[in-house]
């Protein structure tokens, strides 16, 4: 391959730092008041954000500049890293519980999610292993089996955390590559039921999960219960209106919306920016989506093409399904809103994950 | 093996920004639709979820009589509200308000650290005295407050007490009236509605909304104090002197329907509820208690009788042997021997059964039931009071000889005593029935202006002015000559009629257990008022409506129509004298005769004399007033100034 470097994605940079921006300034908004309740500092939250935001925009320059063929030969090492790093922070007293799952590694602010750096993983092994295999990408035993395999594998070690979230994003993504790399439709269906076998099972070993499920369709015949937060998540935005309350002026992240800075950050912000603001952040997705998916298109080779795909399509996946939950369109799970909510680790992924896209991109034909 | 060709991953990879394309789409829509359609209904909500409400207590409607003499008020009574938030030492705070409200320690430092942000001290601290309330305030505790709130109080103690009821202690009416009207007289609360945080701090940024509480109205009632007063007293003494197992009065004005006063034995103090049995409160008996009427039913056949045109009581005769029979039962008249032979204006006068049996067949049962009805029996008069009675009358298809034949002297039917005041006010006002009720106006209680204002309602014309004219002429012999004559007030024309039920229990009538009843109205050419009193039962007595109830209804009667500011009249039926009667004479003209001339004209008066001089200048009562032989004349004396020639 011809190594011509063109200048990188401009319109995938300037949504990426808009909504870094945005970001930014609603952590702070919708976290000041919990901050300063918690830890007597209103900026506690924004200092480490904006912490992270430098080091995530410093690692995405960086990694735009090395060609992400580098990161092919790592592949299996980087797998096998995370795999042990998943079994690892299984081990209580090893691994942190925060909100219920024991999911973190490491100390305090400093502390990392195994199952955030599995799901990138993922992406660079499917991009590997599709682009080499690509021939068998139609059979099952070579093709859908040893991929689905592994992830597989990778979404029940994260189950035991359990971290519900993380491993449907890692999951759908890993079926959106399959699926763009050309997998069988008859094998989709089978996928399709075996995905709803799956669900099923999931619901029957833990039925709160049913009540998660459908109390999104009517949150009020349980408000105090599974319904709570989808109606505090209403109560914000809907008051906001089309031009919103103003920057600064929520009422329900006064205590009502738990941790308003993370994954409900866009209801916070559609009740202070109102529809103009909440559909700007829509739109700048959109054209994430759009500018990643064109870069995938036009990717020197089939390698370029899954990557970019699988990193677009996490991305894009994770938006839909923390966005759907904020504004009732979907069950509630435990989801960051990408570049937007609160959290050190994941923001410096997703900015990581920008650059290899914007190497793509300077590769592109 | 088919080999996927880079057009079918450009395929998908278009089919896949497609589909995320419309997904976003989707979202954006939804958006809008929560913000910009469901946006007011779910700020609603939302408001709902971050105010609090600190309540402001209306304050209750006052209950004035028809001359606006208080009943029922309000007076200030505090209550202790407790902020736990504000409370930074809760131990020192619950050990000082547990020693002023004489209260378990260990409670009150529950209530002063109860996760809440109002909490209420209830009962030791809920409607207090002012005095207690005082003491709390000089505490000066941080976050324990006095807010400022009322009780109700009746200052005339048991007065009326059945009518007006009582309110319980969040002010909500419970019973009478005060439960009738208590929408009226509540009002509406107001509150102070601050947003909050979820964790109970005032949220900034949003000012608090005050709704003002709307004030209850006063309501002004039909009653008239003093004829209530009159009638609670005579209710007392009857009380004491036959200690009847019940009593009840009711005073009405038969050409409106306005109650003027109502009481009833036993009776209670609406502040102390608690002391009596339940159904004391529960059971205002001149509307709740159907029981046989008696002879004062007996004015209904008689009405009927008068208005179809089938008697002529002056020229119509009766003769009475002491019985009737009726389908081989012989009905005994309550005289031994019979009344002999006698006109129908002395059949009533004597209270004859035979002689109302006789009537009652004449008129056949179709037409007596016909006036039972339209006399308002058998159904509710619409008081506005809680829990009337329908009464009981035989089903027309089930009366036979016997059971019209005791009807028509008033047994055998079951009628509450507010349906037969109402009935005898029609059958003597001129033929006109109406509903008895006792709200008079309802006054806003800020500008002191008549809201609204009852108008009597008439029910239906059931008996024509001559017939009416005529009822009260032979009721007005009863009390002047025959049966009721106790209730006899010289110069008040007073008509009426006595009634004796038996009581029956268990489908047997009891012994020497009877109600005696009378009911009477004056002046007989202009009735002002229309009055009944039943006792229950009275002991050490003979149990008969003449000689226990008609005297209490002449001295309501009586000292009413004084009060109510009646003229006393002549052209009245002179009473009948008996051997115990006292005389009555008209007294006569002092002026200007000496003490000398006074003495030697033998009157039958003794003299209070005042002043110094030769002859009478001033005398009181005024010449023509009857009054009791024997009574004192007051006259003041002086000296006739020198006529001017």
């Amino acid at each position: 391959m011809p190594k011509v470097k063109s200048t990188p994605d401009i319109l995938l940079i300037a949504a990426t730092v808009c909504l870094l921006t945005i970001g930014l300034i609603m952590v702070y908004s919708a976290s000041a008041v919990w901050a300063d309740h918690n830890f007597n500092d209103s900026f506690f939250f924004l200092k480490r954000q904006l912490f992270f935001a430098g080091l995530g925009l410093v690692a995405m320059l960086f990694i735009m500049n090395i060609d992400y063929w580098t990161w092919r030969s790592m592949t299996k090492v980087l797998i096998f890293v995370c795999f042990i790093l998943l079994i690892i922070v299984l081990i209580p007293g090893v691994g942190l519980v925060r909100g219920g799952a024991r999911s973190w590694l490491g100390v305090g602010a400093f502390s990392i999610q195994p199952s955030e750096f599995m799901k990138i993983a993922m992406i660079f092994f499917l991009a590997k292993y599709l682009s080499e295999k690509h021939k068998y990408v139609t059979t099952l035993k070579r093709g859908l089996f040893p991929t689905l395999g592994l992830v597989l594998l990778a979404f029940a070690l994260i189950m035991l955390q359990p971290d519900l979230g993380t491993g449907m994003v890692m999951v759908l993504t890993s079926v959106v590559m399959i699926f763009i790399a050309g997998a069988r439709i008859k094998h989709f269906m089978f996928m399709a039921v075996l995905g709803i076998v799956g669900l099923v099972g999931l619901i029957i070993s833990a039925p709160y999960r049913l009540r998660r499920i459908t109390s999104f369709l009517d949150p009020w015949e349980d408000p105090l219960g599974t319904g709570f937060q989808i109606i505090q998540s209403l109560y914000a935005i809907g008051p906001g209106g089309f031009l919103g309350l103003g920057l600064g002026s929520s009422r329900q992240k006064y205590f009502y919306l738990p941790e308003p800075q993370t994954d409900f950050i866009f209801a916070i912000l559609s009740e202070e920016l109102g529809f103009i603001g909440g559909a700007f952040v829509l739109v700048c997705f959109a054209i994430l989506l759009w500018r990643g998916l064109r870069i995938a298109l036009y990717a020197p080779d089939l390698y370029g093409c899954m990557l970019a795909t699988g990193i677009i399509g996490m991305i894009a996946i994770q938006v839909m399904i923390n966005i759907g939950v904020v504004i009732g369109l979907m069950p509630v799970t435990g989801i960051t809103l990408p570049l937007l909510s609160y959290g050190g680790s994941s923001l410096t992924l997703m900015l990581s994950s920008i650059g290899v896209l914007l190497n793509i991109s300077r590769h592109m034909r | 093996m088919k080999r996927v060709s880079n057009v079918t991953v450009r395929k998908r990879l278009i089919l896949a920004l497609s589909v995320g394309l419309v997904v976003f789409l989707v979202m954006i829509i939804r958006l809008g639709v929560v913000q910009l359609v469901m946006g007011d209904e779910i700020s609603t909500r939302a408001e709902n979820s971050w105010s609090r409400d600190i309540p402001f207590e209306a304050k209750r409607g006052e209950i004035l009589d028809r001359n606006g003499i208080a009943l029922a008020t309000n007076v200030s009574a505090p209550s202790v509200l407790v902020v736990p938030r504000q409370i930074s030492d809760p131990a020192n705070v619950a050990t000082q308000l547990a020693e002023v409200l004489r209260m378990d320690r260990q409670r009150a430092y529950e209530l002063v650290t109860k996760n809440e942000h109002i909490v209420r001290i209830n009962p030791e601290g809920r409607k207090m005295s002012n005095e207690l309330a005082n003491e709390v305030r000089e505490l000066r505790l941080d976050g324990v407050f006095i807010a400022e709130d009322n009780r109700r109080h009746y200052p005339f103690g048991q007065y009326l007490s059945h009518v007006l009821g009582f309110a319980g202690i969040d002010n909500q009416g419970l019973t009478g009236l005060e439960l009738y009207y208590d929408e009226k007289l509540s009002g509406e609360k107001g509150y102070v509605s601050f947003y909050s945080t979820a964790r109970g701090t005032r949220m900034p940024g949003l000012a608090d909304e005050y709704t003002a509480p709307v004030d209850g109205q006063h309501l002004k009632l039909t009653i008239d104090s003093k004829v209530q007063t009159i009638i609670e007293r005579e209710l007392d003494n009857a009380e004491a002197t036959y200690n009847p197992d019940g009593a009840i009065a009711i005073a009405m004005d038969p050409n409106t329907g306005e109650i003027l006063g109502m009481s009833s034995r036993p009776d209670y103090d609406p502040e102390q509820f608690r002391k009596v049995p339940p159904e004391i409160y529960n059971q205002n008996k001149p509307v709740w208690s159907q029981y046989e009427p008696g002879s004062t039913f007996k004015i209904i056949t008689l009405a009927a009788a008068l208005e179809e045109g089938i008697v002529d009581l002056d020229n119509d005769s009766f003769h009475d042997p002491g019985y009737i029979e009726v389908s081989g039962h012989r009905l005994r008249c309550w005289k031994k021997g019979g009344h002999g032979s006698q006109t129908y204006l002395e059949v009533v006068q004597n209270s004859c059964n035979p002689g109302f049996v006789a009537l009652g067949e004449e008129l056949g049962k179709e037409t007596l039931f016909d006036y039972i009805h339209s006399f308002g029996f058998g159904q509710k008069t619409g008081i506005d009071l809680q829990g009337e009675g329908t009464g009981i009358l035989f089903n027309l298809d089930a009366v036979g000889p016997l059971e019209l034949a005791t009807t028509s002297f008033g047994q055998g039917v079951s009628v509450t005593p507010i349906q037969q005041v109402a009935a005898v006010a029609a059958a003597i006002n001129g033929g006109r029935l109406y509903q008895p009720y006792l709200a008079k106006e309802w006054i806003d209680s800020s500008s002191g202006e008549v809201v609204t204002r009852t108008t009597p309602t008439l029910k239906q014309e059931v008996i024509s002015e001559e017939t009416s004219a005529e009822i009260r002429r032979a009721l007005e012999h009863v009390v002047a000559k025959g049966s009721g004559r106790n209730a006899y007030v010289d110069g008040y024309r007073v008509g009426g009629k006595t009634g004796t039920a038996q009581k029956a229990q268990d489908g047997r009538y009891l012994e020497n257990n009877h109600i005696v009843s009378f009911i009477g109205f004056a002046p007989a050419d202009d009735p002002q008022i229309v009055i009944y009193v039943a006792v229950d039962n009275p002991k050490d007595t003979i149990q008969f409506g003449g000689t226990v109830a008609a005297p209490i209804v002449g001295n309501i009667m009586e000292d009413s129509l004084r009060a109510l500011g009646v003229e006393r009249r002549g052209g009245q039926i002179e009473k009948e004298r008996m051997w115990n009667d006292e005389p009555v004479i008209e007294v006569p003209d002092l002026e200007g005769l000496t003490i000398r001339e006074i003495n030697q004209a033998y009157y039958e008066l003794k003299l209070d004399v005042s002043g110094e001089g030769k002859e009478v200048l001033l005398q009181s009562p005024e010449p023509g007033v009857r009054v009791k032989a024997g009574s004192t004349i007051r006259i003041y004396m002086g000296d006739k100034p020198e006529e001017e020639q």
